[in-house]
């Protein structure tokens, strides 16, 4: 698994402001003035509204649901009526019109109308995990970095387990083994279709490589000066935490590390999708579109070139935006 | 393949020496589309040289007594003969049992318990030992001791064989052989017409007494038939070389063998196992695989004269719960029937798929095309008649009912049940899909605990006879775990038409097949299952061979032994 | 002496690591519902006395550590077989060893090559045009996952130009040069996402050494940029990268290679995990898992104990 964070980490370093503006407005000030980076923001921002706006273009646009099936419709192609599937199941390759703007797939389902409604799951569950990696990350690395001693060594091996543990594997032997029974939370009840699943397993697999870089910092950061003047006026440890390292962290590397995961999440969960391990059929995902139209690609190759393309321009946009997010936080590593 | 679960009191049939002959009107025979002859080759292929096949699935086991798929039967059949074995012809005519170590079909005793054979002499394996009576009971032994799958076939009927396998007994009480005369007597512990079929499996073709007690996959046990094992490669090749000597045993109607060797690989890309054959350099098409949508239109216009489609007694249907909601009302069943898209269907399987509607397939007697009475199955049905079908769900008061699709993974049956989910969507219901690996499918939807109300379900037949298909739709047929009575159908009416046609020995076949149409009539009109097509297997060879000369058995598949060079 | 030492407690823990992976991969596959493999291997039609038979001869009536434990034993033994098929989970593996690491291999020493290539251009011309590219690349590539580059390439190259012949994979034992087209492909795919990371951080390196001390005064003092490039920048900005190349190398082979295979039917190990993942086939599942965990820790130690070797400092430090 790529180790993305030890990219981060060997370029962010400390910065002492001499000035009165916190680093937290110093870097929004920045950011503001990387084109690139708002212009990928910006992108990214549109992708997310196009998905949310998926139900919109289903009943306005294209008149039909992501499930329907349009096995035996005939449609006008370039004025020739043409069946949306053929006698030996193969679809219509895109139309550039309303109706199957990208096509269909062998099920005669809207790939466009598809393309948006799994952008909202494959979206949703990158959120979500990034969500889970962050708290998790967090939970271990303060904890672990700050506490030290028994603590750390505990939950470093801990961490290690998992980190070990082939990445790919784990999620997909995990996606594979709750899909079919659900979990069963105690308090809940998780159908094995629900995408808190896949959502829960990747934020899990990723904790460890954000854990270490939080646990690295801390481990710098308790041994700063204002850390010391708190503990001489008496603060408790928890105090310590929420009012010294946290913040701290929160205007150095969280920001980063929120978005390179959300980067990898999006594409982890695809690739889950795509080993039939991650979203249930019949949900769509741009990984599970990936996966169905991966036997046609020879004659139908607008099947996986449309999930495809849109899933490298989120991530694309992600990576941009949180490099800019990068570079706005601690200048020193741009060199641009 | 699937074989069927028997034991559970299935009502005898009585017997006599079995003769199948052609069908009646119901609708057997050739009725694939292409060029190919319907019956016995006349022209022969030439001797000697090397056929490649292709497969996309390594067979499961090459020893005899474990294989349990087409593949591991298509390899198996050349090299073990069975007492009985099925005519080396297409269509009808290859559902037909012919001796083949045996001297002659059994004699039978008028209770039906008793069936006695003479084995040949002179037969010998291909290392030179001499077949003998007693290498009958050793095949029985072994497939029951190594947990063959169908190994229920024998306990359940053979006397004393289910005290064996559970080690009560060292021998099979219920089978006696007499080597120096060659003559094997089997006891049944209830009479059973089909029982000529079991003898016909390959799990019952006698192998050397030696064969060690363990399942011998890669090293497979020593045979008798027109090719022997050479080279073995675990998962990805394996040889057939020609058995000389098996030419001077003349034993009628069983094919001696074309090529000198044949060589089996797997490619489990399909579309590259499809171009090798194509492009000839390949020859035979594994017929358990189907040919993708993506090369199917240049084989179609490339290779006419050497494709053909034919027709399997295979049935793809949905099952629907008739205990529980919504299934348990005719109507709810009625109207699936009614708004589904055969056609539809039939080009999710790339055309695979023959669209038909009644729960007997082609080349089992009792079959019948044409319309049935919710519909004609090649027709897509019209917009009126799907609301019409919605309107008699939601008269029914179950609009909005919840319902669970239960689906396989891979394609397609995965994609006949995104079509079966959204039709039910659109008929008013509420539906989801549950999709289970395929591996542990049946055993889920099987388990009764579940209730399972509707999903994916197919048979294939074990042996050319209807109740073999009807174990699905009676009530013997039900079982806790494991069960294939997916839709739990208990109907009296059926019971009572099924007892005497299953009573009637086997040789009656033909004038039973419209007592069986009726009744297959009569499962059509009731809806309890939603049969939407009878699968249908390439037959597609190289250039380099005889097409007519090559066989593609409605039980045997492809008949590795019968592929020749031009 | 502290080397030694070191070294030990890595081992230890590696151990450590090891057993529990295999005890987690155990217990997911364990609690799947209906997933008893009894069912599985008695065949669709057994009966449930069938059924029993297969449960007692495989272990299946044992409560959960006792089969855990008869399963590490036949994988210590070697002997261990897979559900689905009579066949040992290491021949299989065995057989599948050359396509896995003819894919991995390649791909890490094309992604190794193209990325310092690469970096040391955007460094060379940072701020430029020539930078934007190569950084824009980095990020695509970054962004693509593995598969879906494999999935473009394929179109591209294989179906709607047939420059590269049809998936699949040829040993370079029968035709070296049917291999080495078969693995362009496959190679690239994989190597895209590396060469992106890569890039960047050699260029970051780069930049970073050009500025210290030692490169300013070799400048002063006349050297070529080309030698003083070679001569300091490069060798010191590539300690990093080597760790990191160490570790990314094992986590692909251990990971990104089953997409990799699937895309292009290389039948490699990768694959038959894949397989295995579908058909619920513990033991290949678990053998693959435990080695490729192995791996990882391996090189993670490999790299650890490299690093204490080049910097005392790190020794004492570490937790």
């Amino acid at each position: 698994m790529v180790d993305q964070a030890a990219v981060v980490s060997s370029s962010i370093e400390e910065e002492t402001t001499g000035s009165g503006d916190s680093p937290l407005r110093l870097a929004l000030r920045r950011l503001r003035r990387n084109k690139i980076a708002l212009f990928f923001g910006v992108i990214f921002l549109l992708v997310v509204l196009v998905c949310l706006l998926a139900p919109v273009y289903a009943n306005d646009i294209a008149h039909t649901g992501p499930n329907a099936n349009h096995i035996s419709e005939i449609i006008k192609v370039n004025g020739k009526a043409t069946p949306v599937v053929n006698t030996i199941g193969l679809p219509i390759g895109p139309t550039y019109h309303s109706k199957f703007f990208f096509g269909a797939d062998q099920n005669g389902r809207d790939i466009a109308v598809r393309l948006l409604y799994g952008g909202r799951n494959s979206l949703a569950i990158g959120f979500m995990a990034t969500i889970v990696t962050m708290i998790g990350a967090l939970l271990f690395g303060v904890t672990a970095g700050f506490f030290r001693g028994w603590t750390d060594t505990i939950l470093s091996r801990l961490l290690d387990l998992i980190w070990a543990y082939p990445a790919l594997l784990l999620a997909a032997a995990l996606g594979v083994s709750l899909a079919v029974g659900g979990v069963n939370l105690g308090f809940a009840h998780l159908s094995g279709s629900s995408i808190l699943i896949p959502s829960m397993v990747i934020g899990v697999v990723y904790i460890p490589y954000v854990a270490r870089p939080i646990r690295g910092e801390v481990l710098t950061l308790r041994e700063r000066e204002f850390v010391d003047a708190a503990r001489i006026l008496g603060y408790s440890r928890v105090r310590i935490i929420f009012s010294e390292i946290l913040p701290n962290l929160s205007a150095s590397i969280l920001p980063v590390f929120f978005a390179l995961q959300l980067a990898q999440s999006i594409v982890l969960e695809a690739a889950l999708s795509f080993l039939g391990a991650g979203v249930q059929p019949p949900s769509a995902s741009w990984g599970t579109m990936l996966s169905d139209g991966s036997g046609l690609i020879s004659v139908s190759p607008h099947l996986v070139l449309v999930p495809g393309i849109m899933l490298i321009i989120a991530a694309l946009s992600v990576n941009v935006f949180g490099d800019g997010i990068r570079q706005a936080f601690d200048p020193r590593s741009s060199r641009h | 393949m699937r074989m069927r679960r028997t034991v559970l009191g299935i009502a005898g049939l009585t017997t006599a020496a079995l003769t199948l002959a052609a069908c009646s009107s119901s609708g057997g025979g050739n009725t694939g589309s292409g060029n190919g002859p319907s019956s016995q080759n006349t022209s022969a292929a030439k001797s000697g040289g090397t056929v490649k096949v292709v497969e996309g699935t390594y067979p499961d086991s090459l020893d005899p007594d474990f294989s349990y798929t087409t593949q591991g039967l298509e390899a198996d059949d050349t090299v073990y003969i069975p007492l009985l074995t099925y005519a080396a012809k297409e269509g009808t005519a290859g559902t037909q049992l012919i001796p083949g170590l045996a001297t002659a079909l059994p004699t039978v005793s008028s209770d039906g318990l008793t069936y006695t054979m003479t084995m040949r002499s002179g037969i010998k394996y291909s290392d030179g030992t001499p077949v003998q009576a007693a290498d009958f009971a050793h095949a029985i032994e072994r497939s029951i001791k190594i947990s063959w799958g169908g190994s229920s076939f024998f306990t359940g009927y053979i006397k004393g064989a289910a005290d064996y396998a559970a080690g009560k007994a060292q021998t099979i009480s219920g089978i006696q052989t007499d080597n120096s005369t060659g003559k094997i007597t089997i006891t049944l512990s209830q009479p059973y017409g089909a029982f000529d079929n079991i003898l016909a499996f390959e799990s019952a073709a006698p192998i050397p007494s030696s064969t060690p007690m363990k399942v011998l996959s890669n090293t497979p046990p020593i045979g008798d038939g027109p090719y022997k094992f050479g080279k073995v490669v675990p998962n990805g090749s394996y040889q057939l070389l020609r058995n000389a000597a098996f030419a001077s045993y003349n034993i009628p109607g069983i094919p001696t063998g074309y090529a000198d060797e044949v060589d089996v690989s797997v490619n489990s890309n399909t579309t590259a196992e499809a171009q090798a054959v194509l492009n000839s350099q390949a020859d035979v098409f594994d017929a358990g695989d189907t040919i993708p949508a993506q090369v199917l239109p240049q084989v179609m216009s490339q290779a006419k004269d050497r494709y053909q489609k034919t027709p399997l007694a295979s049935t793809y249907y949905f099952f629907m719960n008739s205990r529980v909601a919504p299934f348990n009302n005719k109507a709810a069943r009625t109207a699936v029937n009614m708004a589904m898209d055969r056609p539809a269907l039939a080009k999710l399987s790339s055309g695979a798929l023959t669209p038909g509607c009644n729960f007997l397939p082609p080349t089992i007697a009792g079959h019948a095309d044409g319309a049935c009475s919710f519909g004609d199955p090649t027709v897509s049905p019209s917009a009126a008649t799907v609301a019409k079908a919605k309107q008699m769900i939601k008269s029914a008061g179950l609009a909005g009912t919840p319902v669970t699709v239960w689906s396989e993974t891979r394609q397609p049956r995965q994609n006949f049940c995104l079509y079966l989910n959204d039709l039910l969507n659109t008929l008013g219901f509420k539906s989801t899909m549950k999709v289970v690996a395929d591996a542990t499918y049946f055993q889920t939807i099987g388990n009764e605990s579940l209730n399972p109300q509707i999903g994916f379900a197919d048979w294939s037949q074990d042996f050319p006879n209807p109740s073999d298909f009807y174990l699905l739709l009676s009530k013997a047929g039900i079982q806790r775990t494991n069960n294939e009575n997916f839709g739990d159908v208990d109907d009296p009416q059926i019971e009572s038409q099924l007892a005497p046609l299953e009573k009637d020995p086997a040789s009656q076949l033909s004038a039973d097949a419209s007592k069986w149409q009726a009744l297959d009539k009569y499962v059509a009109d009731q809806s309890y299952v939603a049969v939407y097509g009878y699968q249908t297997a390439p037959k597609f060879l190289s250039d380099r061979v005889n097409f007519s000369a090559a066989v593609f058995n409605p039980v045997d598949y492809i008949l590795f032994s019968t592929v020749g060079l031009k | 002496m502290y080397l030694l030492i070191f070294t030990l407690k890595r081992l230890a823990s590696a151990v450590v690591v090891l057993f529990a992976v295999s005890v987690l991969t155990f217990l997911i596959f364990f609690a799947i519902p209906n997933g008893n493999p009894a069912l599985r291997l008695a065949g669709r039609t057994a009966t449930p006395a069938d059924i029993h038979n297969v449960e007692v001869a495989y272990g299946f009536d044992k409560p959960i550590y006792v089969q855990y434990e008869r399963t590490m034993k036949q994988i210590f033994t070697g002997r261990i077989q897979s559900y689905t098929q009579h066949l040992s989970v290491f021949s299989q593996i065995k057989r599948g060893l050359p396509a896995t690491l003819s894919v991995a291999i390649g791909a890490a020493i094309v992604w190794m090559l193209i990325g310092i290539v690469l970096g040391v251009i955007g460094a060379l011309r940072a701020g430029k045009a020539t930078d934007v590219a190569v950084s824009t690349v980095s990020f695509v590539g970054i962004s693509a996952p593995s598969f879906v580059v494999g999935f473009i390439l394929l179109d591209l190259f294989v179906y709607k130009t047939h420059i590269f012949p049809q998936v699949g994979y040829v040993p370079i034992t029968q035709n070296p040069v049917s291999w080495l087209t078969h693995m362009i492909l496959p190679w690239f795919s994989m190597a895209f996402l590396y060469i992106g990371i890569y890039a960047q951080v050699l260029r970051s390196s780069v930049l970073d050494a050009v500025t210290t001390d030692a490169v300013r005064t070799a400048r002063a003092k006349g050297l070529s940029p080309a030698k003083v490039m070679i001569k300091h920048v490069l060798r010191v900005s590539l300690i990093p990268i080597v760790s990191l190349w160490g570790l990314d190398f094992a986590g692909a082979l251990a990971g990104t290679t089953l997409v990799i295979e699937v895309v292009f039917n290389l039948q490699g190990v990768g694959q038959y995990t894949y397989n295995a993942i579908g058909a619920l086939d513990v033991p290949p599942i678990l053998v693959v898992t435990i080695l490729g965990a192995f791996f990882v820790v391996l090189m993670n130690a490999v790299v650890d104990i490299l690093y204490a070797v080049l910097d005392p400092r790190i020794r004492a430090g570490k937790g």
